[in-house]
């Protein structure tokens, strides 16, 4: 019964998880249908209908932003975490607001990395940055009434400056903990920038986060790859410097060591195993 | 010419009551998760002051793009469409090609634009209500088994993003050097060196921030540098503009 109650804090990760997405499916699907009465609403209202031929020129619009909504929901899904998902994908302004007030706010906590505490701090700082900017936006309606014409045309100057005024401070920030990572997507991607540029094709930040992620993740999978087989290979001649001083004629024994190692290079080796044996080493090698 | 209707009024009081709604719940969630696992009070109070302090100054340019949407959507429009999924660019592209990006736009128009608006969002939302949980559950899996792959996926998709604006911002910006650019749709003019000018601003506080942090190891800063970054590069970018518009 108690599973059934939403405001139950369970014990386990796995129940308090499985409890977040049935409040967020929830969630998802009543904010949609109030979203899909608006432009219903405003026919009845307005008394009128769309123009259908201009409707249907849309649809390659219509299905180029579904293609970027499928792309940012699967690629940003690891950084937001449970509640930060389904709260981003509804609120929106999740590269300009959502995510950087999360990468913030876990650099500031200094919480483990896939942790509980980073899952738990992410939603917090959605939350909060959702209410935030609901509230902000809500409060300036009425200056905004009353001083359309004079606050777009002092403030509107400076809107394309927000992202370089956010990605210029947190970049530094968060540099400093993926440089590795980070140095050959940048890299590609400023090389694509520049030739794009020089093209006279310049590519917009959307274009370029995805571009980024693509490259990043190619980059990092063959770095990945390339540790893992170190690894292994560290680890397997490890075992064999071991075992030839220990039992030296069994071939039985090494049958198991090849084995050991061969299962090590299937991509599970952790680094604090290598460290593990590399100590080993060390302390036999002293003996 | 009638732009705004009661009745999206009220539909947009709703939406935002939802959001509200939601935020809180989640939030309530959060913390109540994080006292039964044992969080540090100070870390959830700091994360609730950060990310409030953080999120005021990027959201005014969000009330400006209401203002920008203004003339051809009427108020209520813009209002629901900046609170919910999507962003300015978005929102506006969208409108763009529906026909409504003036003040002349009909309501039929203002209808087809709405529309757009709203079928350009939803696979988002649709994917997070059907295939997510499986999604999540794939990587909390991939987790358990390989911490190490799935941390570098994780860091592989922030530094991949942040490559990516970084280097559309950085050369973008160089590019514009001498060449503003303006935006079809929102009429709005970029200039390269105001960019590069705010990045570097932006940079220069956070570098700033840094050293004060490490020199009086007074840890307030921590939570105010960011949202300082910001305000002092827009502020730089405020009054650079006009230097350049000449």
């Amino acid at each position: 019964m108690k599973k059934l109650n939403l405001m139950f804090t369970p014990d386990k990760r796995e129940d308090y998880n499985n409890q977040m997405h049935s409040l967020g499916r929830t969630f998802t699907l009543v904010s949609l249908g109030f979203i899909f009465i608006v432009p219903i609403a405003y026919l009845i209202a307005a008394k009128t209908w769309p123009n259908w031929t201009v409707l249907a020129k849309c649809i390659p619009f219509i299905l180029g932003y579904w293609a970027i909504g499928l792309i940012e929901a699967v690629s940003y899904a690891p950084l937001l975490g449970t509640g930060g998902q389904y709260l981003s994908f509804i609120t929106g302004n999740i590269s300009n607001l959502k995510l950087p007030a999360a990468i913030n706010a876990q650099t500031i906590a200094k919480v483990e990395q896939g942790s509980e505490e980073q899952e738990i701090i992410t939603t917090i700082a959605i939350a909060v940055s959702s209410i935030v900017t609901t509230v902000i936006i809500l409060i300036g309606l009425i200056p905004l009434i009353i001083w359309q014409e004079q606050i777009v045309t002092v403030l509107t100057p400076i809107s394309p400056y927000v992202l370089p005024a956010i990605f210029g401070a947190l970049t530094l920030v968060v540099v400093a903990m993926y440089a590795k990572i980070a140095a050959i997507p940048f890299l590609v991607c400023i090389i694509i920038s520049v030739i794009a540029n020089a093209v006279g094709f310049g590519l917009d930040v959307a274009t370029m986060i995805i571009v980024g992620m693509v490259i990043s993740a190619i980059s990092t999978t063959i770095m990945y790859r390339i540790q893992s087989k170190k690894i292994a290979a560290k680890e397997k001649a490890v075992i064999a410097t071991l075992t030839e001083s220990d039992t030296k004629d069994t071939d039985a024994t090494d049958a198991i060591v090849e084995d050991i190692a061969t299962e090590n290079i299937k991509e599970n080796v952790v680094n604090e195993e290598v460290i593990e044996v590399e100590e080993i080493t060390e302390e036999e090698k002293k003996e | 010419m009638q732009k705004d209707y009661a009745i999206i009024f009220v539909l947009g009081a709703l939406i935002v009551a939802m959001i509200i709604a939601m935020s809180v719940f989640f939030l309530i969630k959060a913390l109540r998760r994080g006292k039964k696992i044992g969080m540090d009070k100070k870390l959830i109070t700091g994360a609730i002051r950060n990310s409030a302090l953080f999120s005021i100054v990027p959201s005014i340019p969000i009330v400006v793009g209401v203002g920008i949407m203004m003339p051809a959507l009427g108020i209520a429009i813009p209002w629901i469409r900046l609170t919910v999924i999507g962003a300015l660019q978005y929102e506006v592209s969208a409108a763009a090609a529906a026909g409504a990006s003036g003040p002349g736009a009909t309501p039929t128009d203002i209808a087809t634009a709405v529309i757009v608006m709203t079928l350009s969002i939803l696979s988002g939302p649709i994917f997070n209500a059907t295939f997510y949980k499986r999604y999540q559950g794939k990587l909390a899996q991939l987790r358990e088994t390989n911490k190490r792959k799935m941390d570098a996926i994780t860091g592989s998709l922030l530094a991949g993003m942040l490559a990516g604006i970084m280097s559309a911002l950085l050369v973008g910006g160089a590019f514009g050097v001498g060449k503003p650019v303006t935006a079809e749709n929102t009429g709005i003019t970029t200039y390269g060196e105001v960019t590069l000018i705010t990045l570097a601003t932006s940079m220069g506080i956070m570098v700033i921030c840094g050293i004060l942090l490490k020199v009086t190891k007074q840890k307030w800063i921590e939570s105010y540098a960011l949202p300082l970054s910001i305000l002092v590069s827009l502020l730089a970018a405020f009054f650079a503009v006009p230097v350049f518009a000449v």
